[in-house]
């Protein structure tokens, strides 16, 4: 038996407007698996700590474990993943960054550089556990978890 | 840093899969549409699989696997919503230009979808280091002021619907403030992140009125008095309006202060009060919003608006069905109007999820911005997603006549090359910056 065309043509209608609705729910539901992997990757704990010895009065409290991510910048400024409120900090000072299985530390420009072990860094160089990073007039040591 | 291998996308492969059943449905149900009133009449629904309803969506669906191979022999990492949302939307605007103008612009259109996937392959590929863009900053301000420029020289430059906003070289013409938009974002987010600290100082007190120092409002005021010149040198109120308040938007994204928005409100109502005042073109727009059915406008200037809105009116909850309503009474409707030609057919559930597709896109592209890794990949995102986001607004308002009706795009829907190819490149932009940051920080971007 023969369906009649103008039926027919109202089940594309109909289709067309629920394939819309599927694709619409599909792209809301691997939006909505994206935010939670991100929240869930936020509740980890952290990587690694950046451990405060010596501080400054605006800087850190000493003593304070200041948490890393995969990669964390450095730097005066409060956009920074490690916030230094100190006048020898630059904005964005240093960055921090796990690669190919070991950290990995790097000065970004920063005026008054940053040192690892008490030396100056020129270029990017692996930092492990118990390293010590000057940071302006900040000192932290650095304390791998993995 | 570049990954060697494939890296499987599977996630956007299962949402393209449903972009493909949405156009072939589209180009179905508009040919059948057409058909129906064909003597004889058609017996069964296979008569409505024409070759033009079936070769066009087949040409779609390879460019859109194309590009999802693409992707993956790259080994992007970056996200996976973006591009089939996109891609869904533009297959709603060429279903629209298949229903409205299938004879003059359907082939056009189809051309350009083309040319802004490979705009979209260019600036995934190119350039190799995203933050590349900052370092040129001033640059891509200069040429995106001397494309703005374009249309006023001679030759080039031609009067459309009265706003000289058009360049014609030999048979192609294009609408340089489209492109524009991204340069200029490109640049605000540059030269923001570099003086962000200083715009973001405490501000000053004028009695109970708190402002920021007066240097730092100067880059608003040029950005003002630039819009300003668009609009007396070009006609284009769209433009200007896009153009400033994306910037504002911004200036609050870099600085979290709110004064500046309330800077840039008052400074608008200021440029719209003196617009109204000195400009018959934009007087008259104001009019056709207020009273587009008074004696004197509703056969002249606002015929267009009434024609639209009859639309709206009558769309119902699922509307006429694709193809069997009236659209094509309302003039220039593939560019202006689109909107309401696709809600008249597909009623308010269909409007509905159309919008909700801007949102999820929009939603995506501020959750990107979040989690970049620098500031100016940061707050790239968040204004490029909220130009999309924006220009949405502006237009639907527009043709829902909550607002005055200004001339520009509905993003990926509206007939138009400058626009799709402009979207396009802003899409590869927001997938590069959430790659970036799968790069920097792991996970999936």
């Amino acid at each position: 038996m023969e369906i009649p065309y103008q039926l027919a043509l109202w089940g594309v209608r109909i289709a067309f407007l629920l394939v819309l609705y599927i694709l619409l729910v599909r792209s809301f539901g691997a939006l909505w698996r994206t935010l939670r992997t991100e929240s869930e990757l936020a509740a980890r704990p952290a990587l690694a700590y950046l451990i405060v010895q010596r501080s400054h009065a605006t800087g850190p409290r000493v003593g304070e474990r200041l948490p890393l991510r995969a990669a964390s910048t450095i730097g005066r400024d409060s956009g920074n993943d490690v916030v230094i409120n100190d006048d020898a900090a630059s904005a964005r000072h240093a960055l921090i960054q796990l690669a190919d299985g070991s950290w990995w530390i790097e000065d970004q420009g920063s005026t008054n550089g940053t040192l690892l072990n008490g030396s100056r860094l020129a270029r990017r160089e692996r930092i492990r556990d118990g390293d010590v990073l000057d940071v302006g007039r900040v000192a932290l040591r650095f304390e791998a978890t993995l | 840093m570049i990954a060697a291998g494939p890296r499987s996308r599977f996630t956007e492969l299962g949402l393209l899969v449903w972009v493909a059943l949405l156009i072939l449905f589209g180009f179905i149900a508009v040919s059948g549409a057409a058909l129906s009133a064909a003597e004889p009449a058609p017996i069964g629904i296979t008569a409505a699989l024409t070759p033009s309803a079936l070769v066009i969506p087949a040409t779609f669906v390879a460019l859109a696997i194309a590009l999802h191979v693409f992707l993956v022999a790259r080994g992007f990492r970056g996200d996976q919503i973006l591009l089939p949302l996109a891609l869904a939307l533009t297959a709603i605007g060429l279903v629209e230009v298949e229903r409205l103008a299938p004879e003059t612009l359907l082939v056009q259109q189809l051309t350009w979808t083309v040319v802004a996937a490979g705009v979209f392959v260019v600036a995934i590929l190119w350039p190799r280091d995203l933050a590349t863009l900052a370092r040129y900053k001033y640059s891509w301000a200069l040429l995106g002021l001397a494309l703005l420029a374009l249309p006023m020289l001679p030759v080039v430059g031609r009067d459309i619907n009265g706003a000289r906003i058009w360049i014609h070289l030999g048979p192609v013409s294009f609408e340089p403030l489209e492109v524009v938009k991204v340069f200029l974002v490109v640049f605000f987010a540059a030269y923001l992140e570099e003086h962000r600290e200083l715009l973001a100082a405490p501000p000053r007190r004028f009695g109970p009125l708190r402002l920021p120092p007066i240097p730092y409002l100067l880059p608003i005021v040029l950005m003002w008095g630039l819009g300003m010149a668009v609009m007396v040198l070009q006609n284009d109120i769209g433009a200007t309006l896009i153009l400033f308040v994306v910037f504002v938007a911004m200036l609050y994204f870099a600085t979290g202060r709110w004064e500046y928005s309330l800077v840039g409100l008052l400074l608008l109502l200021v440029g719209s009060w003196g617009a109204i005042e000195i400009f018959r073109h934009v007087r008259v727009r104001v009019d056709i919003w207020l009273t587009p059915f008074s004696n004197d406008l509703r056969f002249g200037p606002s015929y267009q608006l009434i024609q639209g809105l009859f639309a709206l009116g009558n769309a119902g909850l699922i509307g006429a069905g694709l193809g069997n309503g009236m659209p094509e009474r309302i003039p220039v409707v593939w560019s202006d109007f689109v909107f309401n030609a696709f809600t008249e057919e597909v009623g308010f559930l269909g409007a509905l999820a159309l919008l909700a597709l801007y949102l999820v896109l929009v939603f995506r592209g501020m959750a990107i911005s979040l989690r970049a890794p620098t500031p100016f990949l940061q707050l790239l995102a968040a204004g490029l997603s909220f130009t999309l986001a924006f220009q949405t607004l502006v237009i639907v308002a527009g043709n829902a006549k909550l607002i005055p009706l200004t001339g520009v795009t509905l993003p990926f829907v509206s007939y138009g090359g400058s626009s799709l190819v402009t979207n396009f490149l802003i899409i590869a932009l927001l997938l590069r910056i959430s790659d970036a940051t799968a790069r920097v920080r792991g996970g999936s971007g």
